[in-house]
C-alpha cells in the first residue's frame, strides 16, 4: 500500500470527521507500512512457536550425533557404506556437516520444511487467528509471499545451526583438515568450508519446493496436520517412483530426482551441469506451487 | 415460519428500508447472496446502517449473520451482490475498505505465546503505526492494563473478548464490527462489554453489533436489522422495530368461548390464537368495552397486553418462527471439492 494511495483514500471519504481522522496520529496516511513489515510479522510468530526451536535444535544436534557416535567407535563405516561422505568423518572433521547434511536432507529436513510452511496458513486457520489478520488491510498475496519467505529464512537458520554445529563437533572431535575432492585432488579448508556452504545453499533450494508444496496444500486446507501429512505423502510417493527404472523418464522432471546433486560441487573442477540443472527444477517447481497457491488463497472463503 | 401475511401487525411495523434520512451511510449491502453447495446462506441482502448508528443485527443461529460479516470484510467472497464499507466496494477495494473498519469475526483470537501488549504491536501493525501510548490507551479502555505483558494464552474467554475490542480500537477506525461480543461472558462481563459500546457509540463511531440477544440489542442500539435465511425481515430504528399497531393479546380462563364472544363483536378475520393468547386487532378505544362485555359473559380475563408492549423477544419470534434453535446448516463442502476455490460454483 503506497501513500499516495492511502491518501486517496481519505479523499474519497470526505464524510469521516476531520478530528477523527488526526486521532492518535494513526489513521490512513500514515498506514503506510514498509516491505519489511509483512517478513518481520511472520518472523516474530515463528519464534513465538515453541516447535521451532525444537526443529533448530535436531539440526544442531545431529552433527554432534554423528561425531560422537563415529568416534566412540573409532572409525567409521567402511567405504561405500552409510550415508554420504560418512566414511570420511573419522580422518577429518570437515566431513561431519557434510554427512549430516546427507542424513537429513532426504527425510528430515523435507519433514522439518512441510512442518513449518503447512502450518503457515492452516495453522494460523485451525489457531482462529486467520480469521483476525485478514481483517486488517494486508494483501493475501504479499502476506503469502511473506510467508514463503519467512519458511526459507527458518531453514536458512537450521542449515546454518547444522553447519555450525558439524564444523564444531567435527573439530572437537576429529580436527579440521584440508578436504579431498570427489576427484581426488585436495582443497585447503576455506575452501573445504566454501564448497560445504554452497552444498548446504542447495540443499536450501531444494527445500524451495517443499516449502511451496506444504504452503500450497496449507492454502487449501484448514488442517496443518492434512497439509503437512500430504506433502510428506507426496514426497515420498515420487521418491518411491523414481526409484524404479520403470519410471526412469519421469525422473528428469520431478525436483526430488536432483536433491542429491549438491555432491557435485565436490568434484574438481565442480561438475555445473546438474548442478544447474536441479537449481532450475527447483526454481520452476517452487514457483509454479507458489502461484497456485497464490491462486487459490486469493479467493479463498476463510471460514475457520 | 410466521409470515406477514399470517401474523398481523407485522405489515405496519416494517420501517421504511432506507432510513439514514441525511445521514451519510457508512455500509450498505446491495443483493448480497453467498451459496454453499445446496445451502443459500444469504439471500439477496439489502441493508443500510448510517454513520453514527449503534446498528443492532439481529438473527437466530443459522440465519446467516456470520456470512454477511464475512463477506462485508472480505474474508469469503459473495456469490453475487456486494456492499459499500466505508465508501469503498467490497469485493474489490477491500484493502481502502478494511483500512476504516476494526472487528472481530467469532470468537476473537490471538497468538497465545504472546502477551496481550505483543497481540495488539503484531496486529496493529498490519494497519500501520501504533503508538504504545495508543496500545496503552485501549488496553486501558478494555480493562486490561493490569495484564498486558500476561500471555494471552492464559487469558479467560472474557478477557480475550476484551482484547478482541481492543485490537479493533487500535486504529480508531470509523466503523466497529463485533460479531456477539458478549457470548460466553458472565453478567458483569456481559455489562461492561455493553457499557463499552454504547460509550463507542456516544463517541461517535459506528458500532455494528451482531447478536441473536435481543434485549442487548435494544439496550445499546439505535436501529437494527432482523435477518432469517439470510433475508432481511425488518430494519429501522429499535423504537420502531416493535409492532406499532392496534393489535392486542388477551387471555382468559376459557379462550374458545372469549374468541367466539369476540368474533361475534369484531368479525371473524380481526381474531387469531396462538399457543397462549388471543390476537385481536382492535382500536385501542374499543378495548374496554370489549373486556367488559366478557366479563359480563362470565369469562374471567387474566391478562390483557397491548401489542407495542409485548417484548422485542416475542416479535422477533414471530417474525423469524419459533424454530430459532434448529441446527446450523452443514456449510462445508466435503471431499475433493473442497480443493476448489470457494464460492465459484
Amino acid at each position: 500500500m503506497s501513500a499516495d494511495h492511502a491518501t486517496a483514500d481519505v479523499v474519497t471519504a470526505p464524510s469521516a470527521p476531520p478530528a477523527r481522522a488526526n486521532a492518535h496520529g494513526s489513521t490512513a496516511p500514515r498506514m503506510t507500512g514498509h516491505a519489511w513489515g509483512p517478513l518481520y510479522r511472520e518472523w516474530l510468530k515463528l519464534l513465538y512457536q515453541r516447535r521451532s526451536y525444537v526443529i533448530w535444535g535436531g539440526a544442531f544436534v545431529v552433527p554432534f550425533l554423528i561425531a560422537l557416535a563415529l568416534y566412540l567407535a573409532r572409525s567409521g563405516p567402511e567405504g561405500g557404506e552409510g550415508p554420504l561422505f560418512m566414511s570420511q568423518v573419522t580422518s577429518n572433521g570437515m566431513y561431519v556437516a557434510l554427512a549430516a547434511l546427507s542424513v537429513l536432507l532426504p527425510f528430515l529436513l523435507p519433514m522439518a520444511a512441510a512442518m513449518v510452511a503447512g502450518y503457515m496458513i492452516a495453522g494460523e486457520a485451525e489457531l482462529g487467528t486467520l480469521r483476525i489478520i485478514l481483517l486488517r488491510p494486508v494483501r493475501r498475496g504479499s502476506m503469502l509471499l511473506a510467508k514463503w519467505v519467512m519458511a526459507m529464512l527458518y531453514l536458512a537458520v537450521g542449515f546454518g545451526l547444522m553447519l555450525v554445529g558439524g564444523l564444531i563437533f567435527g573439530a572437537l572431535f576429529f580436527d579440521l583438515k584440508p578436504m579431498v575432492t570427489l576427484s581426488g585432488t585436495t582443497v585447503g579448508v576455506w575452501q573445504g568450508l566454501g564448497l560445504i556452504v554452497l552444498c548446504c545453499l542447495y540443499g536450501l533450494a531444494a527445500m524451495a519446493c517443499i516449502v511451496s508444496l506444504a504452503l500450497l496444500f496449507s492454502a487449501i486446507s484448514d488442517s496443518s496436520l492434512t497439509a503437512l501429512i500430504a506433502t510428506i505423502v507426496i514426497y515420498i510417493v515420487v521418491q518411491v517412483l523414481i526409484a524404479f527404472s520403470y519410471f526412469d523418464w519421469l525422473a528428469p522432471w520431478v525436483f526430488p530426482h536432483y536433491f542429491l546433486e549438491y555432491t557435485n560441487f565436490f568434484r574438481d573442477p565442480i561438475y555445473w551441469d546438474p548442478i544447474l540443472k536441479g537449481l532450475a527444477a527447483f526454481g520452476v517447481w517452487s514457483a509454479g506451487m507458489t502461484f497456485v497457491a497464490y491462486l487459490l488463497f486469493r479467493r479463498k472463503d476463510v471460514l475457520s | 415460519m410466521a409470515t406477514a401475511t399470517q401474523t398481523p401487525g407485522i405489515d405496519e411495523a416494517r420501517p421504511e428500508q432506507q432510513s439514514c434520512g441525511g445521514r451519510v451511510p457508512i455500509l450498505t449491502t446491495h443483493g448480497l447472496t453467498k451459496q454453499f453447495a445446496e445451502l443459500r446462506a444469504v439471500d439477496g441482502l439489502d441493508m443500510e446502517v448510517c454513520r453514527g448508528d449503534v446498528f443492532g443485527f439481529l438473527g437466530p443461529n443459522g440465519a446467516g449473520k456470520t456470512t454477511v460479516i464475512r463477506m462485508v470484510l472480505g474474508l469469503i467472497r459473495p456469490t453475487s451482490g456486494f456492499a459499500e464499507v466505508c465508501g469503498h466496494r467490497v469485493p474489490g477495494d477491500l484493502q481502502s475498505a478494511l483500512r476504516h473498519v476494526g472487528g472481530f469475526v467469532d470468537d476473537p483470537t490471538f497468538y497465545p505465546l504472546m502477551s496481550a501488549r505483543r497481540n495488539l504491536r503484531l496486529l496493529g501493525s498490519m494497519t500501520g503505526t501504533v503508538s504504545e501510548e495508543r496500545i496503552d490507551e485501549v488496553l486501558e479502555i478494555a480493562g486490561l492494563s493490569e495484564r498486558a505483558e500476561s500471555r494471552v494464552g492464559g487469558f479467560s474467554h472474557g478477557m480475550k473478548q476484551r482484547l478482541g475490542i481492543a485490537q479493533a480500537l487500535l486504529h480508531s477506525p470509523e466503523l466497529i464490527v463485533l460479531d456477539e461480543p458478549t457470548s460466553g461472558l458472565d453478567p458483569r462481563g456481559m455489562k461492561d462489554v455493553r457499557e463499552l459500546i454504547r460509550r463507542l457509540g456516544a463517541g461517535g463511531t459506528t458500532v455494528f453489533l451482531s447478536s441473536h440477544l435481543l434485549h442487548e440489542v435494544e439496550q445499546v442500539c439505535t436501529r437494527a436489522v432482523i435477518i432469517d435465511r439470510g433475508k432481511v425481515v425488518v430494519q429501522g430504528p429499535v423504537s420502531q422495530l416493535r409492532p406499532q399497531t392496534d393489535t392486542v393479546k388477551i387471555l382468559t380462563d376459557d379462550q374458545p368461548r372469549a374468541a367466539e364472544a369476540l368474533r361475534a363483536q369484531l368479525g371473524a378475520d380481526a381474531v387469531h390464537e396462538d399457543e397462549r393468547y388471543l390476537i385481536l386487532r382492535a382500536p385501542e378505544a374499543v378495548v374496554p368495552e370489549m373486556v367488559r362485555r366478557l366479563v359480563v359473559d362470565g369469562l374471567a380475563v387474566r391478562a390483557v397486553v397491548p401489542a407495542s408492549e409485548q417484548s422485542l423477544e416475542d416479535f422477533f419470534l414471530e417474525l423469524t418462527g419459533n424454530d430459532g434453535d434448529r441446527p446450523a446448516p452443514k456449510k462445508r463442502r466435503a471431499g475433493l471439492a473442497r480443493l476448489l476455490p470457494g464460492g465459484r460454483r
